[in-house]
């Protein structure tokens, strides 16, 4: 028989009393006892599987039983147990800034809109004056943050890309203008930003991030901002942010939808504990193969751009632990809980990720590197050339030729000949398909149609041979006229 | 509804501006009636994380023992925890959330440039997903 003090709260259950005796030989024992006696306290001590929730600390006398024999630990008659919560917290605000640099005069006139502010004031303009934000990716999401966290007085931004601005950027990536074709991104971006904001002091990582260099170049700022498009990289900086211990403000975009939230910062969930594991490869079309809207990507960076200067000045309740969806044809905004997986191999209790893998070995995808040569050697076995396809239209061989994209791709332009049966459409109607006929698939530049022809051979078709560089190699290889999109 | 009288509530804010630019944290002790409690007595206990405090805090489990035990003998109650947010809003993070119990109210001191600017009161929920905010007067 051991006495159990009743925490205040709990008296509710225990018919208001402070303390309770309750029968047994161990705390174990005695806590079952109490737990039987008082059914609408078992749930407040114990989960639904019978064990001790993860908060509540159990004190015979003085003594942590974790620290005698657990449950087994004996319980006398002059005992008292104790039930006491373990409890920790914090605001998982960003380390404050060292010392705080004043503002010049310019600067005051400038961020006068800003100052007036209660919530930022002078204060939090020197807060964003000192913060160091790095961009990943100078595209459609990286244009809108790039552009408004220039003008709102971020001291440092760095960006890593190494792309170059292609004339199809220009519907949404509004950082770049039009006489910017064919110049690095990261050059045409820092010329904006700087353009807005001279003061700024940009740092250009011109290179792909990989696990090689993540961690060296992500270790100078104070949090990340992800504005990639590929599930590599997005794993890639969500394990470095966790491994670093900085936020990763996260978006993505598709269509007419976009998704928000922010990654890794302490106490909340990291990408992984959303999606423990990537998609199959080319389940998820890029936006090249999907398609955006042009202005999408300015709502969700703009979001992004918000949430990052919210985290530096330390105001309002940052998007943790919830994920913003976007549908700009509903025009709806959603959200959805996110909870932080203790079983996370990134963020949980014993994490399995200790340092940076193969994104590209683990999204199943082929890297950068070595998918380039391929390309450039040309014609492997179970594909054909445009020319030698040219070739085999001009001779009337016969034979069929696919073309695996969208209806409204094919309505662009396409090969003469060829039969529409769009990716999605070609489980159902394999039917259609003589499984002895010679047959050629392609689709925009190779990575769709590559799927299709995996998928006609597991069916039984032996002659099926993938179009290299798809309708762009087409265009630029055999007839101009066609167009590019 | 929580109500804290006028010195626990001093007590608290200045605990809050002496510990800044840490996070600072204690008990409130004073009695319950339904769900109207009245904070009598604040209890500063040592912010026992080890790491950096400025974002961080931990109560020792025998600190909040002690807590509860200086309560019944005040013939008064547990009813809360407090902590601060330096430079940095009053809300429940996800933090605050992961490491709270549903037992008690969480009042969370907002701590701006080393002075106080507001504050809010929190009720974790059972499962610790949610907590709601609590009417809070001082």
């Amino acid at each position: 028989m051991a006495r159990i003090l009743i925490p205040t709260p709990l008296r509710q259950f225990t018919g208001k009393q402070d303390a309770v005796s309750a029968a047994g030989a161990t705390v174990g024992e005695v806590l079952d006892a109490l737990a039987a006696a008082y059914p609408d306290l078992r749930k407040q001590i114990f989960t639904a599987d019978g064990a001790l929730r993860s908060f509540v600390n159990v004190y015979l006398n003085d003594e942590d039983i974790r620290y005698l024999a657990r449950s087994d630990t004996p319980a006398a008659g002059g005992d008292t147990i104790s039930l006491v919560p373990s409890i920790a917290g914090g605001s998982a605000a960003l380390a404050p800034p060292a010392a705080a640099e004043a503002l010049t005069n310019d600067e005051i006139l400038r961020y006068s809109r800003h100052l007036i502010i209660p919530e930022v004031g002078v204060e939090g303009q020197q807060k964003l004056k000192a913060a160091k934000v790095l961009l990943v990716g100078a595209g459609g999401l990286g244009a809108p943050l790039g552009l408004y966290l220039a003008a709102a007085g971020i001291g440092r931004i760095g960006i890593v890309d190494f792309d170059v601005v292609d004339v199809t950027n220009l519907q949404r990536q509004v950082i770049h203008s039009t006489r910017d074709v064919g110049r690095k991104k990261i050059d045409s971006a820092a010329e904006k930003m700087l353009a807005i904001n001279p003061a700024l002091r940009v740092t250009k990582h011109e290179t792909a991030l990989a696990s090689g260099n993540a961690l060296e170049i992500l270790k100078d700022y104070d949090l990340v901002v992800d504005g990639t498009d590929n599930f590599p990289t997005r794993y890639l900086v969500n394990d470095a942010c966790v491994l670093l211990g900085k936020p990763n403000v996260y978006g993505s975009i598709f269509r007419f939808e976009g998704q928000s939230t922010i990654f890794a910062c302490p106490g909340g969930p990291c990408y992984r504990c959303l999606y423990p594991e990537p998609p199959p490869p080319g389940l998820v079309p890029s936006c090249a193969e999907g398609g955006v809207l042009g202005i999408l990507p300015g709502t969700i960076g703009l979001i992004q751009a918000t949430e990052t200067v919210k985290l530096i000045l330390g105001i309002g309740e940052p998007l943790v632990g919830r994920l913003l969806l976007y549908d700009a044809l509903a025009m709806r905004f959603r959200e959805l809980k996110l909870r932080r997986n203790p079983e996370c191999p990134a963020c949980g209790e014993h994490p399995t990720i200790t340092r940076l893998i193969d994104y590209h070995e683990f999204c199943g995808v082929p890297s950068p590197r070595s998918a380039a040569p391929a390309q450039e050697s040309g014609v492997n076995e179970g594909e054909i050339g445009v020319t030698e396809l040219k070739a085999k239209l001009d001779r009337g061989d016969n034979f069929v030729l696919i073309d695996v994209r969208e209806p409204q791709e094919y309505g662009i332009c396409s090969i003469p000949g060829s039969k529409l049966m769009p990716l999605g459409e070609l489980p159902k109607r394999i039917g259609e398909l003589d499984r002895t006929a010679d047959i050629v698939i392609h689709c925009k530049s190779g990575g769709r149609s590559a799927r299709a022809c995996g998928l006609l051979r597991q069916a039984g078709f032996a002659r099926v041979r993938n179009l290299v560089g798809g309708i762009l190699a087409w265009s630029d290889k055999v007839d101009p006229s066609v167009p590019k999109y | 509804m929580m109500h804290i009288a006028p010195d626990p509530w001093e007590a608290m804010v200045k605990h809050a501006r002496e510990t800044y630019p840490n996070e600072c944290c204690g008990a409130m002790l004073g009695s319950i009636d339904g769900e109207r409690k009245l904070v009598l007595a604040a209890m500063p206990l040592e912010n026992a994380f080890d790491g950096a405090q400025a974002a961080r805090y931990q109560l020792r489990p025998e600190d909040l023992l002690a807590a509860d035990r200086a309560a019944r003998q005040r013939k008064m109650d547990l009813i809360g925890i407090y902590h601060s947010h330096p430079d940095c809003d009053a809300y429940f993070s996800k933090t605050d959330l992961r490491n709270s119990c549903p037992w008690y109210s969480f009042v969370v001191l907002s701590i701006r440039n080393g002075e106080f600017h507001h504050a809010n009161s929190w009720l974790p929920d059972a499962d610790q997903t949610e907590a709601a905010k609590e009417e809070l007067t001082y």
